[in-house]
């Protein structure tokens, strides 16, 4: 078994619902008022009017009040010994485990959203050229900078 | 600005991290030039407006573009501070998005100093950190715009001697013999070479004629691939009438060219690529030396080789070839897919893998196969095909049951994109499903000690050897499909590959994916 398996798997901080919630509403959004603008610019007079914006408001609605919450709770991450796991998805599920002695470098990025709901990222680069990132989101910039430097921890006794 | 870094909740300093620095101010001077290159896009708009005549609109964009450039090279030198601690570097940059990054020494591969025209005469130095790290440009791993060049050759001093133990203990680890042998472990005679030519059947050329022909034709004033030229060519030809009269002949003859002709190109091809082929041992790992017309010399370091693959068709392998590649991580060679043995035995296999400091293959793997949830996922996977199968089987059969003549005349008339869409989505889904069903047959895992064998592909099949020590990071991938079938993927991430690329092992039993994934990082360090 995986060396300090009964570490317990996490959850991230709640306002990263937030930041996703924000998130989509900017992206959807942005889209759905351009939709919008096009469905009245354009065909109005048609049959066809307001179905493109009635669609991109419904899906509007579910990125902003559904979806934010399933990917939060299905977000979880532990940290052993020996190793980082990140469990994360919904419909299309991945569980990612980087051996910490594998971490080439570590960035803690915070957003601006990020920094408006006290969260920010933890981003471990590995020398793979698949998952060559693998990002923690929602932490406590506190927990972030903690686990950072646990993992560097490893990293310096690699070689030694 | 100064708000919003005292805003930034400070990150609880670690223990042994230095005091804060900052880029030397001349960066504000040497970096400006840097900025303004970075506005292209403003220059090309700037030299439309002289063009047309507009001076004072020119003069005033030109201005603008001058002061952004000062502002941003202002505002990254406010927001970059860097800080050098006992075992590694951090760097803080960013303005609204800010990236705090750790860099340890003991990754840190090489450090790079440069100095410009502008820096020189400052006394500055712009340092690049280079780490494994593969994700994107390099240059953006830790780049130290300006510093001191004294600083700079201090920092590159620290870093060397913090990396010097390491890089000895790597070096001995290896367990790399040193004597270098003179005979080479893999050559490639004559007839190997035209063996290994006739395996690379190739109408490359036919595709390369075809885009010709689709560019030049017009050029020409003639089509080489068009029926009418050939009617044209063989109209008064005695020729034509024999051809025409004889057809099933004329098409084997077609046939029988075409095969000479790819095979011919094959072999050229392979020769010109691989004439002299042969691969030394030297101290420090695989020398490779190929080539015709250019001959190319390469040496594949033995410690920074990834994975080994061996590959081959059907016909290849019933023969008992394979070729051999490995992946290495390299700077000085490039990273990626070398080729060490274009077509050798098992035997001349095995002595390469020996010569990596490797075990070689075992008899009898005892491989695990995947579970047939593989094809039948990909069969779930497909639905939107069929609904599009079946819409257009209403349409036919509207077709068929028309019961007045004429208007079944007319609606026949429009069938035929229909019927060759139809048949064109059955064939997609037919092909697609059995190679997938013929994939599985030969797709298997297994664990050899401290490393994994993973078998692939019918068609072009790939034995890969993954030293578990080389594997960066698992990741067990489940889709709402695949979980109907209590399956799920695992694909592990390798140093040295093309970007977003990896080995995985498609379709083991939920359970066992775990099992096995906990397996490997046990044995990992």
């Amino acid at each position: 078994m995986i060396a300090g398996d009964d570490a317990p798997l996490l959850q991230v901080e709640p306002g990263y619902r937030n930041v996703l919630r924000v998130r989509s509403a900017i992206f959807w959004g942005t889209i759905t008022i351009a939709a919008l603008i096009a469905d009245r610019a354009l065909w109005a007079d048609t049959p066809v009017a307001l179905i493109v914006p009635a669609i991109l408001i419904f899906i509007t609605i579910v990125a902003v009040g559904v979806i934010p919450n399933r990917t939060y709770r299905r977000l979880r991450y532990r940290l052993t010994d020996c190793l980082l796991q990140v469990m994360r998805g919904w419909l299309v599920h991945s569980d990612t485990v980087v051996p910490l002695v594998r971490v080439q470098h570590l960035d803690v990025v915070r957003g601006p959203l990020e920094k408006m709901f006290g969260t920010s990222t933890l981003v471990v680069h590995t020398a793979g050229t698949l998952n060559s990132t693998v990002t923690v989101p929602g932490l406590s910039p506190e927990r972030a900078a903690e686990i950072r430097d646990v993992i560097r921890e490893h990293v310096r006794t690699d070689f030694e | 600005m100064s708000e919003r870094i005292s805003n930034d909740p400070p990150l609880p300093a670690a223990h042994a991290v230095g005091p804060v620095e900052r880029l030397h101010p001349a960066f504000l001077i040497a970096g400006l030039g840097g900025s303004v290159r970075a506005v292209s896009g403003g220059y090309a708009f700037l030299a439309y407006l002289i063009v047309s005549g507009r001076f004072s609109t020119a003069l005033i964009v030109g201005i603008g573009i001058f002061i952004v450039s000062i502002i941003s090279v202002f505002v990254y030198w406010r927001h970059f501070e860097f800080r050098v601690g006992a075992s590694e570097i951090r760097i803080d940059s960013g303005i609204f998005s800010r990236t705090h990054r750790s860099i340890p020494f003991d990754r840190i591969q090489d450090v790079d100093i440069s100095q410009g025209v502008l820096a020189r005469l400052f006394g500055i130095a712009k340092v690049k950190l280079e780490t494994g790290g593969s994700s994107g440009p390099k240059a953006d791993e830790g780049v130290l715009q300006a510093i001191p060049l004294k600083r700079a050759e201090d920092l590159r001093n620290l870093i060397r001697s913090r990396r010097g133990a390491a890089a000895a203990t790597a070096e001995t680890a290896s367990g790399v013999s040193d004597t270098p042998t003179a005979e080479p472990i893999y050559r490639m005679g004559i007839k190997r070479l035209l063996l290994a030519g006739t395996f690379n059947f190739s109408l490359a050329l036919f595709a390369g004629l075809f885009g010709l022909t689709q560019t030049m034709g017009d050029f020409m004033g003639f089509d080489p691939l068009s029926a009418a030229f050939w009617q044209s060519v063989l109209s008064e030809d005695p020729a034509r009438s024999f051809i025409l009269a004889h057809q099933a002949a004329a098409v084997i003859a077609g046939i029988i060219l075409l095969v000479l002709i790819g095979l011919v190109t094959g072999v050229v091809r392979t020769v010109v690529r691989d004439w002299g082929f042969r691969l030394d041992r030297t101290e420090v790992g695989l020398r490779r030396r190929r080539g015709l017309t250019t001959i190319t010399d390469v040496t594949l370091a033995v410690r920074r080789v990834q994975a080994a693959i061996m590959a081959g068709g059907p016909l290849r392998q019933a023969l008992g070839y394979s070729e051999l590649r490995v992946q290495t991580l390299g700077h000085d060679e490039g990273s990626g897919n070398h080729v060490v043995a274009p077509l050798a035995t098992c035997g001349e296999t095995n002595a390469i893998v020996e010569q990596l400091g490797w075990r070689r293959l075992p008899h009898g793997i005892p491989w695990t196969r995947v579970s047939s949830g593989y094809i039948w996922s990909l069969m779930v996977g497909l639905t939107p095909l069929y609904l599009v199968l079946i819409v257009q089987l209403a349409v036919i059969q509207y077709a068929l049951f028309q019961v007045q003549e004429n208007i079944r005349a007319i609606v026949w008339a429009e069938m035929t994109p229909v019927l060759v869409s139809f048949f064109a989505v059955l064939g997609v889904i037919v092909v697609a499903i059995g190679s997938r069903a013929l994939a599985w047959r030969t797709t298997a895992y297994a664990i050899d000690g401290d490393r994994l064998l993973v078998r692939t592909g019918w068609w072009k099949k790939r034995l890969t050897l993954l030293p578990l020590r080389r594997i960066q990071s698992i990741t067990l991938h489940e889709s709402f499909v695949t979980r109907r079938f209590g399956i799920a993927s695992l694909a592990f991430g390798v140093a040295g590959g093309r970007a977003g690329r990896g080995y995985s092992v498609p379709a083991i039993p939920r359970e066992g994916a775990r099992g096995l994934r906990d397996r490997l990082l046990d044995v990992t360090p």
